[in-house]
């Protein structure tokens, strides 16, 4: 009796539970006919990525990233806005502002005087492109890159904007984007790192740059970005010491190889194996390096090109020469960094300083890659982490103002590697504060750059911690547009 | 009785189907629908209009299930429940289909996945309100929301459906911009100059409203013009109504599109100028237009990109052993994609080259599509290997030992598209035969030894391919940056050698010791051991012709030819400026302006340093060196004195040096204040002291305290 009461209300009894059961079993049986591989142990999903292979054929085969640490102005190198001459020491309306939260460092100043460029501008080139008069020398090459003045990031901090440009999240655990590429790619020359950084400083008020920056994160440590030296020699320790031939060195390479290998059997670490590869890639790289750095068969106008501080190590012109004698020589990522972007006070005097030491070698390295035939196949990209705001930080002079940290809107430019030469891209409102068209997000930036690189950024996953990681995580657009 | 045993059936079934669906779901990203299978997929675009009708109808029903009339109406109550049967059931299949068919390559993901997720609440809503609509606690107010909401999902999801079949807005597009054209394919005029027209002028002028008699709808008006006569002249942009009237200031009578109306954009204007610069040609493709070109240049912002089309090629794929085996640490062979067949290889390290390492390659001559050989040693006989390479379309011959008299070879490359040659030794002519190589479109030649009257010729002979031949300096002056010094040790007693070096070749340094500005003429050449014996300022400037000259750098370097074998400092330095003690005062390393850094010994005291000599001396002089900083309390000392003998207790006073009043705007130096020292015989002890200023003067803003002095070195010669 119970016992019907109680199917009744479940309205079900064991006979029809066990035939629907069959039923939704059959379901899946006949589903799983369409799961290739189910019973293969092969896992299926890792199937359409495999490392060093592009998804599909590359436009850009190397990456060179100008990184202007400390984040250039950009409204006195390339998004011109008159208007704010015209309303200098205006109040910012407060409905442009909207909700924007500001920096530690303005939040509690009394007015938000607008501020024009104490610079003027010009347009360049076939494309008009305005850029500002202290970039002379880019702006002679405005047709052969790509300005966007539409990018926002998440961050209005210098480390964590830094650290979201350089590994797609703010916090510092991730494969910084060199990392990513030479996992997805792996090395075009087996005698070099696939994945080089170059550090300069500059007078203006810097921020600081740390190697988590370049960090593998959770890949494996051959895919860890490596700094080369800023001295005379790039790489250090490359000679062998006294009383030690290329023979001796070969030996005990061969010895220490036989003894790291038994100790990989025995830990199953793949450390061990990504030491013994590092250890022959170095002893590769003492007969690659010189040759690269060797520029004595090219004339000197390459000397004029890039500035007589090219040939002084240690500086900006220095590393993009290195830059790109690395990049020819098949290096798939070299990060620059050049320190001392961030003008909060006096930027009239600082920022044209700082311009001056990078704008003829950056406009030079496109140049120089452009006479080589590799323009094409090299993406070079120049930009900050952030802009800078529209109004002054502390006080405004006719001289001197400051200019506080702004993630909504900014500048950045790209040229080579399949990119549309010679467009702007975006548009900021007539104030310079926030984007009216075609926004460009960081993750937006990742996936075209990856794109470039002939890598789909949903494809190019690790996991780690038992969840598929990606440099976009979970989100990113390909911007067709800036695609030639 | 055997309605309902058909219907048990199909109540099971759409139990199963569901379930099917939900393992379709969440198995999504490993299924692989087999070929066989896609006819059914494809059938969903059939299908799908049958669970709409049949669901809609049925909910129909539904809604008004409860009303008095039809509660017991058999027919009515069967009907509807065999009815939304058939539909959930329809509706299953169509989701089914409509899974199959999203494997299909070429579905976008935006609106298929909202589509896909309607569609399947559509099925399991169906099914829910057919299992339960029959229990005691569903009623009136349950069913008719039920119906609302199953209808609702119904049309949504129709509509995404719609979307992905006839693409975004298809309804309203006839009534709204259209379609963009991509860049190959558009029209200057057709597709960029009338699209303006359209969405700024039209409005006003067109055939019905035609304002100031003026339409601008079609290239026969545009040519006629308005009443106040023609448009343009094509050419001369300078005489153009039309231009006139946009350029005119907004709030002019005259200005168009009339003040409140949307405005052209500076963009627009410009394509209109340029469009007319160009003598508003009718036909023209933008992509016919020469690269570069300011119209085409601004037109193609205006348009869609070129559909990015992966080149497909036509060979098959070299077998992977082969590329694994021609891989090694000098040689890379990649595979374009994942899916490509097509190879690119580069080869590295000079030292490592040997000509085997490109003729190893004829394995797969077919698959090789891109070259890099640049800075090999390659000769010209290499040349010969490389045109077997049949499907090559990037050939990198940067910086080889090539002379060119081979490249005819490589014409029967019929789909090499680029070609760099910089960096070589070219002989001129080797590039006359460039007319033969069939696809080519870019050379890059510069510094490879041509004459600018042979790139010229090239130039004008083959206006197909891009010719680059890169920078070239045109005579402009730029200043050389500074050499460096680079001597590590600035004291020294015995002569040590001057070096001073730059980075860049065949300049000439010039120096002078004595403090003066060297410059070109009459200043000393510096070579490689020029050797510095007394104190001296180095002064140091690099020319080279050519360029202007460098900066000046400079180095001071102080002699100390009898440096004590031991110091005591008999009075105690200030505890912030200690600089390591006694012994900083003899270390050969000197302080710099920066006071902090721990090199300088500070007092506002006495300072009192005794020196003894193991071997008694016999000096002419005493160089104290020393700060001044007058902002920072920091003067020279206002006296010092030494006195000298053969041990601390027979000390004589051998000189006295006191300095003049300083003043407010002396400035801030490091010098060495000399001191003549009177010694008859050797002595092995000296003494010195020090003195600050006591009472710092009214116009000090630390007035009436004393002044610090600050040393960092003591040379005895």
């Amino acid at each position: 009796m119970e016992k019907d009461i109680l199917e009744h209300r479940l309205g079900i009894n064991r006979r029809r539970f066990l035939s629907k059961l069959s039923l939704g079993l059959g379901s899946v049986a006949l589903g799983s006919l369409l799961v290739p591989d189910l019973f293969s142990g092969v896992k299926s999903d890792d199937a359409d990525f495999i490392p060093g292979i592009p998804n599909f054929a590359p436009k850009a085969k190397r990456v060179i990233y100008l990184f202007q640490d400390g984040a250039p102005s950009q409204l006195e190198s390339f998004d011109y806005k008159p208007k704010l001459r015209e309303m200098m020491g205006q109040e910012l309306p407060l409905s442009v502002r909207g909700n924007q939260i500001l920096t530690g460092m303005t939040a509690k100043q009394a007015s938000f005087p607008l501020v024009g460029s104490f610079y003027d501008f010009k347009q360049y080139g076939q494309s008009g492109a305005w850029v500002s008069d202290i970039f002379p020398h880019i702006g002679k090459i405005a047709d052969d890159i790509c300005i966007i003045r539409s990018i926002h990031t998440d961050a209005i901090n210098h480390d964590p904007a830094l650290t979201f440009f350089q590994t797609g999240a703010q916090q510092g655990n991730r494969p910084s984007m060199g990392s990513w590429v030479s996992y997805g790619l792996g090395s075009e020359n087996k005698n070099l790192p696939a994945f080089t950084v170059l550090l300069s400083k500059g007078k203006g008020n810097g921020q600081g740059v740390y190697s988590k920056l370049w960090s593998n994160g959770f890949l494996d440590s051959i895919h860890q970005g490596v700094q080369f030296s800023s001295s005379e020699d790039p790489v250090l320790y490359l000679n062998d010491p006294n009383g030690m031939d290329r023979v001796e060195r070969r030996k005990m390479l061969d010895k220490l190889a036989e003894l790291n290998d038994i100790s990989g059997k025995e830990f199953n670490d793949p450390e061990i194996n990504a030491k013994i590869q590092q250890y022959e890639m170095a002893y590769r790289m003492q007969t690659a390096v010189p040759e690269i750095t060797d520029i004595s068969k090219e004339p000197d106008d390459i000397i004029k090109l890039y500035g007589p501080d090219c040939l002084t190590p240690g500086t900006y012109a220095a590393n993009c020469l290195l830059a790109r004698k690395l990049s020819e020589n098949g290096v798939r990522f070299v990060q620059l960094y050049h320190q001392g972007w961030d003008q909060h006070g006096n930027l009239p005097i600082e920022m044209g300083g700082q311009a001056k030491d990078v704008d003829q070698a950056s406009a030079a390295l496109v140049t120089d890659l452009k006479q080589r035939g590799l323009l094409d196949e090299t993406l070079v990209i120049w930009g900050g982490e952030f802009g800078r705001t529209n109004f002054s930080q502390g006080k405004l002079s006719k001289e001197n103002y400051g200019r506080d940290h702004h993630p909504r809107c900014f500048s950045m430019w790209m040229a080579g590697g399949g990119i549309k030469p010679g467009i702007v891209y975006g548009e900021s409102d007539e104030l310079g504060y926030n984007i009216v068209s075609n926004p460009v997000h960081v993750h937006d930036f990742h996936a075209t750059v990856l794109n470039q690189l002939g890598i789909d950024h949903t494809k190019l996953t690790y996991k780690s911690l038992g969840r598929r990681y990606r440099l976009t995580d979970v989100a990113g657009n390909v911007v067709r547009d800036i695609i030639s | 009785m055997i309605i309902s045993r058909y219907k048990g059936f199909a109540d099971n079934l759409l139990i199963a189907l569901n379930i099917f669906i939900v393992f379709l779901l969440l198995a999504d990203g490993h299924i692989v629908i087999p070929q066989w299978l896609q006819p059914t997929g494809r059938m969903h675009p059939l299908v799908l209009h049958f669970p709409i009708v049949l669901l809609i109808l049925a909910m129909l029903l539904e809604f008004f299930r409860f009303m008095p009339e039809f509660t017991d109406d058999k027919l009515y109550q069967q009907f509807t429940t065999t009815l939304l049967l058939v539909g959930a059931l329809f509706s299953a299949i169509t989701v089914i289909m409509g899974l199959f068919l999203s494997h299909e390559a070429g579905y976008a993901n935006g609106n298929l996945q909202w589509h896909k997720w309607f569609g399947v609440c559509v099925t399991f809503i169906a099914t829910f309100i057919y299992w339960f609509r029959g229990k005691s606690r569903y009623n009136a107010t349950i069913a008719r929301v039920n119906a609302i909401v199953l209808v609702f999902f119904v049309i949504v999801a129709g509509h995404f459906g719609a979307d992905i079949t006839h693409g975004d807005n298809f309804i309203l597009a006839p009534v709204m911009h259209k379609k963009q054209v991509s860049v190959d394919k558009a029209i200057v005029y057709q597709d960029v100059i009338q699209p303006i027209f359209e969405s700024k002028c039209n409005g006003c002028h067109n055939a019905e409203k035609s304002k100031g008699g003026l339409i601008l709808t079609d290239q026969a008006s545009l040519l006629k013009g308005g009443k106040t006569g023609k448009l343009f002249v094509p050419g001369q942009p300078q005489v153009s109504l039309l231009l006139q009237r946009i350029h005119l200031p907004d709030d002019a009578k005259n200005h168009m599109p009339p003040n409140g109306k949307p405005q052209l954009t500076p963009d627009e204007m410009k394509v209109l100028y340029l469009w007319i610069k160009d003598n508003a040609n009718f036909d023209q493709k933008v992509v016919s237009l020469p690269a570069g070109d300011s119209l085409r240049t601004i037109a193609s912002t205006f348009l869609k990109p070129a559909e990015a089309v992966e080149e497909q090629f036509d060979f098959a794929a070299a077998d992977d052993k082969t590329i694994k085996k021609l891989n090694s640490n000098y040689r890379g062979v990649y595979q374009l994609g994942t899916n490509s067949p097509a190879l690119s290889v580069d080869i590295f390290n000079r030292t490592a080259y040997d000509p085997k390492m490109l003729s190893d390659l004829t394995e797969i001559k077919k698959q090789i599509v891109s070259l890099d050989l640049h800075k090999m040693p390659v000769k010209d006989g290499e040349l010969k290997t490389i045109a077997k390479f049949e499907n090559l379309r990037t050939l990198n011959l940067n910086y080889t030992d090539i002379t060119g008299s081979t490249l005819k070879e490589l014409t029967s490359l019929k789909y090499l598209r680029s070609l760099s040659l910089a960096g070589t030794q070219l002989k001129p002519h080797s590039l006359d035969q460039l007319g033969a190589f069939k696809s080519l479109n870019e050379l890059v030649i510069w510094n490879s030894g041509l004459s600018a009257t042979d790139i010229q010729q090239l130039k004008t002979a083959n206006k197909k391919v891009q010719i680059i031949d890169g920078y070239k300096n045109d005579g402009k002056l730029i200043p050389l940056n500074s050499p460096q010094i680079k001597n590590t040790a600035f004291v020294f007693s015995k002569p040590v050698p001057l070096v001073i070096s730059h980075p860049i070749k065949g300049v000439t340094i010039r120096y002078t010791t004595d403090g003066t500005d060297p410059d070109s003429l009459h200043s000393a050449i510096y070579q490689p051991g020029v050797m510095i014996a007394d104190n001296s300022t180095i002064k140091a400037k690099a020319y080279k012709p050519g360029w202007y000259g460098s900066n000046i750098v400079s180095a001071a370097f102080y002699k100390d030819s009898f440096r004590p074998d031991s110091v005591q400092l008999l009075s105690v330095p200030n505890e912030k400026y200690r600089a390591g003690g006694a012994k900083a005062l003899a270390d050969g390393e000197l302080g710099t302006m920066d006071y902090n850094a721990g090199k300088w010994l500070g007092y506002q005291i006495d300072m009192q340093v005794l020196l003894y000599y193991n071997q008694p001396v016999t000096p002419h002089t005493l160089t104290f060196n020393c700060l001044r900083m007058i902002n920072n309390q920091i003067f020279l000392p206002n006296e010092i004195q030494v006195w000298g003998g053969k041990d601390k207790d027979h000390l004589k006073l051998i000189s006295t040096l006191k300095t003049g009043e300083q003043k407010k705007d002396d400035p801030t130096v490091i010098t060495g204040m000399v001191c003549k020292l009177n010694v008859s015989a050797p002595i092995s002890c000296i003494k010195l002291v020090a003195k600050p200023i006591y009472k710092l003067p009214q116009w000090h803003p630390a007035k009436g305290q004393p002044s610090w002095v600050f040393a960092d070195e003591i040379f005895v010669n």
